[in-house]
């Protein structure tokens, strides 16, 4: 008897993989970005049959939500040649296929050895209200609070990183500054020059 | 307060951190033309450092945050080394950035940043500050290459650092989770426990393993996973070239220790020959490589190639020699990389790079102390006695014979003299060839003086190697004894 | 635990049904007779001359980043606030130190003028 939670993981893990596929095989780069949300949106389903609800829902919140946002405006910006995009495809092909084959192969090699009843260990279920994010909660802020400092660092490195990277002034900017403009004095705007007196042309 | 005076052997990096946000806020104040208050600033913060973690030295192994940070003798000296490293990149960079509108306060402050994640990284003792430290490290740097946002070349190199950076990241990451699924611990010490103990899951363990040296690979830039080192240190300007040929090495070589040596010491009859293949053909293509190019810059990158397959060959002695004998090549590789790029940057003017084999032509006539310099420089590089980089290949070829490595010693040896050729070559250029150009050289006080401390180091290191090779030999007994 | 999100689920199923139904519906029963002037595209009567797809100012990408970068702070203030009582003064201050980093780097967009759109 299969349980309903197989039968839930089996659909998203079928909405994954379909939603993966057409990522990369999309003609249209916006397509594959929303392909990416779908693609995300199972991983989230998975995460969350596995109990790992604080994941699944930074997965939505984050990259649903902001870097899929990111990626929309990137491909957008671009201003991509499709047909250039592609021209690399089929002879790169076999090579991409390989590797994964030496992946896939090296996976089942690692993970399927040990898929024996008594050494898999078998995922621990909890009681309703067990909360995943209050588990989380209590190791970051105090066990872990070195490393999650520094995350705050590196999200200082991005912002100076972004704004050294990207900001710039427009020079067709047409834009007033008004505080500029109550601001002025006569004396930036006009100057007196004593021209001596000449004779009249002769 | 009783939380904050158990902090004492981290307060370098809390400084560090609390100097940073300082600087960054301090710069938005400053006008281009008295940049030199953010520069100051930060060579201040460096001493600052350099002075507090002296003075909090203390003996023995402390370990912090939940285990998550260490303090032994080898990440103070290196930490100490890291600081030196990072001021003399930047009084080497600072007019040259200057002549390129350059030089800027986000370039400093993410010199500051970069190195914060090296310092995380020397200290890490758990698999989430050394991934975080290599983050913070390797995010500045990406940002530090394409900040010449108008250069085509440099802006393609900051591309191809971050896409393969990443994907070494990626690399790590994954290795680390298999790390964690076989062992159940990030901790270094306590993998370390575990897999003595024996594990499990003997494949995960292998695959963690295998991922997690392809990962330091690509960031050592070692053959096969080298592709982006000429492209990254050619394209980006030379002063952010500088930045990642000098101190992130010392930091790497702490990775590759806590990475390798001291989580997964009982499995390193695996470990050790991955990273024998890694040094062989590092050594190999490197310094094969190295004699086709025209530029200096990307000869120096297929030599830091050659000079990490050095490194690695150090590690995979897997002795207290090894290691500190290989920490001994990253110091001596560091300062010779300081001296090498600071010494295109100070041949550099507005407009014109100095990167050309070519502009080296001759440059006796032009100088003939700068001449001198680049010849103790190139001796070292290239292994010539007295010069410090003799000893230091020396050393790593003494550790491995030690160590039964016969074979590949002898084809150290052999890289190595085919290596020598292309060094050599620059000194003929100098001192055998007429000069192509006549234009002055611009000898700025501060670098041309630090560029003579520089190569006279290299010569006295040399000579007398004793005291840092004993540095080298007691901080590293000491972190992997104690720990 | 996961019996507590079963309405999430049910919630999910409903909604792709009702969003779905009505498409599936419309194509079933509605006359389906395409030709070429009803399927170019429309464009006040013109022909169409250019891709409806353009560049997008490099300005967006900066905003979006550093939403992105704000949105990760509010990830990490969510367990915080559900263990705040359990985790005490120390996990507080923790946050308190997180918060205050990520506050010098608004600090510095704002006076850079990342944040004006001239």
């Amino acid at each position: 008897m299969i349980s309903f939670e197989t039968i839930v993981f089996y659909l998203l893990a079928a909405l994954s993989v379909f939603a993966a596929v057409r990522v990369i095989t999309a003609r249209n780069p916006v397509h594959a970005a929303l392909f990416l949300v779908l693609a995300f949106c199972g991983m989230a389903g998975i995460w969350l049959l596995l109990e790992a609800e604080f994941l699944a829902m930074t997965l939505i919140l984050v990259y649903v939500g902001a870097v899929m946002v990111l990626f929309l405006f990137v491909v957008m910006m671009l201003d991509i040649d499709l047909v250039q995009l592609r021209e690399g495809f089929w002879r790169w092909f076999p090579f991409g296929v390989a590797l994964a084959a030496v992946m896939v192969f090296e996976m089942v090699w690692v993970l399927g050895n040990n898929r024996t009843a008594e050494t898999g260990t078998a995922l621990v279920k909890h009681d309703a209200d067990y909360s995943n994010v209050k588990e989380l909660g209590r190791l970051i802020y105090t066990d872990y609070v070195f490393p999650f400092e520094l995350a705050a660092v590196l999200l200082l490195i991005a912002i100076v990183a972004a704004i050294a990277l990207t900001l710039r002034r427009r020079k067709d900017s047409k834009t007033q500054n008004v505080a500029q403009q109550v601001a002025v004095k006569r004396a930036d705007r006009i100057r007196i020059v004593k021209v001596p007196a000449e004779k009249r042309g002769e | 307060m009783t939380y904050l005076s158990t902090l004492v052997p981290a307060y370098a990096e809390i400084f560090l951190l609390v100097m940073v946000c300082a600087i960054l806020i301090v710069d938005l104040f400053v006008t281009d033309p008295n940049r030199i208050v953010t520069y100051l600033l930060v060579q201040l913060t460096l001493l600052g450092c350099a002075l507090i973690t002296v003075s909090t030295y203390q003996p023995g192994v402390v370990h912090l945050f939940h285990n998550t940070f260490v303090d032994d003798m080898m990440s103070d000296v290196l930490k100490l080394l890291s600081y030196l490293a990072m001021s003399m990149a930047l009084v080497y960079s600072r007019h040259y950035l200057m002549a390129r509108g350059l030089f800027t306060g986000e370039f400093m402050v993410l010199a500051l940043f970069a190195l914060l994640g090296m310092m995380v990284m020397i200290s890490a003792s758990h698999f989430i500050s050394l991934y975080i430290g290599l983050e913070l490290l390797s995010l500045s740097l990406y940002a530090m290459v394409a900040l010449q946002r108008d250069s085509a070349v440099a802006t393609e190199a900051a591309m191809k650092y971050f896409i393969l950076g990443a994907l070494a990241s990626g690399l790590l990451l994954y290795g680390m989770s298999m790390l964690y699924g076989a062992t159940g611990s990030l901790d270094v010490n306590a993998i370390s426990a575990a897999i003595s103990h024996g594990v499990e899951n003997k494949q995960l363990l292998t695959f963690g393993l295998v991922f997690i040296v392809a990962g330091l690979a690509f960031k050592l830039g070692a053959v096969p996973f080298h592709m982006w080192v000429p492209d990254v240190y050619h394209g980006a300007p030379t002063a952010m070239t500088l930045i990642i040929g000098s101190a992130p090495k010392l930091a790497a070589f702490a990775f590759v220790m806590r990475l390798l040596v001291e989580s997964m010491q009982p499995l390193m009859m695996h470990w050790s020959g991955m990273l024998a293949i890694l040094a062989v053909l590092s050594m190999a293509l490197g310094n094969i490589s190295a004699i086709a190019q025209t530029n200096l810059k990307r000869m120096f990158a297929y030599s830091t190639i050659a000079h990490m397959g050095f490194l690695l060959l150090g590690v995979l002695s897997g002795n207290i020699d090894g290691y500190s004998s290989a920490m001994f090549y990253a110091v001596v590789y560091v300062l010779m990389s300081l001296g090498g790029f600071g010494m295109i940057m100070l041949l550099s003017r507005a407009g014109f790079e100095a990167d050309n084999l070519d502009d080296f032509k001759g440059l006796n006539q032009r100088s003939p102390w700068l001449a001198f310099i680049m010849l103790l420089l190139m001796f070292s590089m290239a292994g010539v006695p007295p010069t410090v980089g003799f000893y230091a290949k020396f050393s790593v070829l003494q550790a491995a014979v030690n160590a039964g490595h016969i074979p590949l010693v002898v084809m150290a040896v052999l890289f190595s003299l085919i290596g020598a050729f292309y060094y050599l070559r620059i000194v003929k250029l100098m001192y055998f060839d007429a000069p192509e150009s006549h234009v002055p050289i611009s000898m700025q006080p501060d670098s041309s003086v630090l560029i003579s401390f520089n190569g006279l180091a290299v010569l006295l290191l040399g000579i007398l190697p004793g005291n840092l090779m004993a540095v080298c030999a007691v901080s590293v007994q000491q972190s992997l004894l104690l720990h | 635990m996961l019996e507590n999100y079963f309405p999430v689920l049910l919630f999910i199923i409903v909604g792709l049904a009702v969003g779905v139904a009505p498409m599936v519906l419309g194509r079933l029963l509605g006359p389906h007779r395409p030709d070429s002037a009803k399927l170019s595209p429309y464009e006040c009567g013109f022909e169409a001359f250019e891709d409806a797809r353009m560049q997008f100012d490099v300005r967006y990408y900066l905003v979006a980043i550093l939403f992105i970068l704000f949105d990760l702070e509010i990830a990490f203030l969510f367990p915080w606030a559900v263990v705040l009582k359990e985790i005490g003064t120390f996990g507080f201050v923790s946050m308190l130190v997180f918060l205050a980093l990520l506050t010098v780097g608004f600090i510095y967009e704002w006076m850079k003028g990342a944040l004006e759109w001239e």
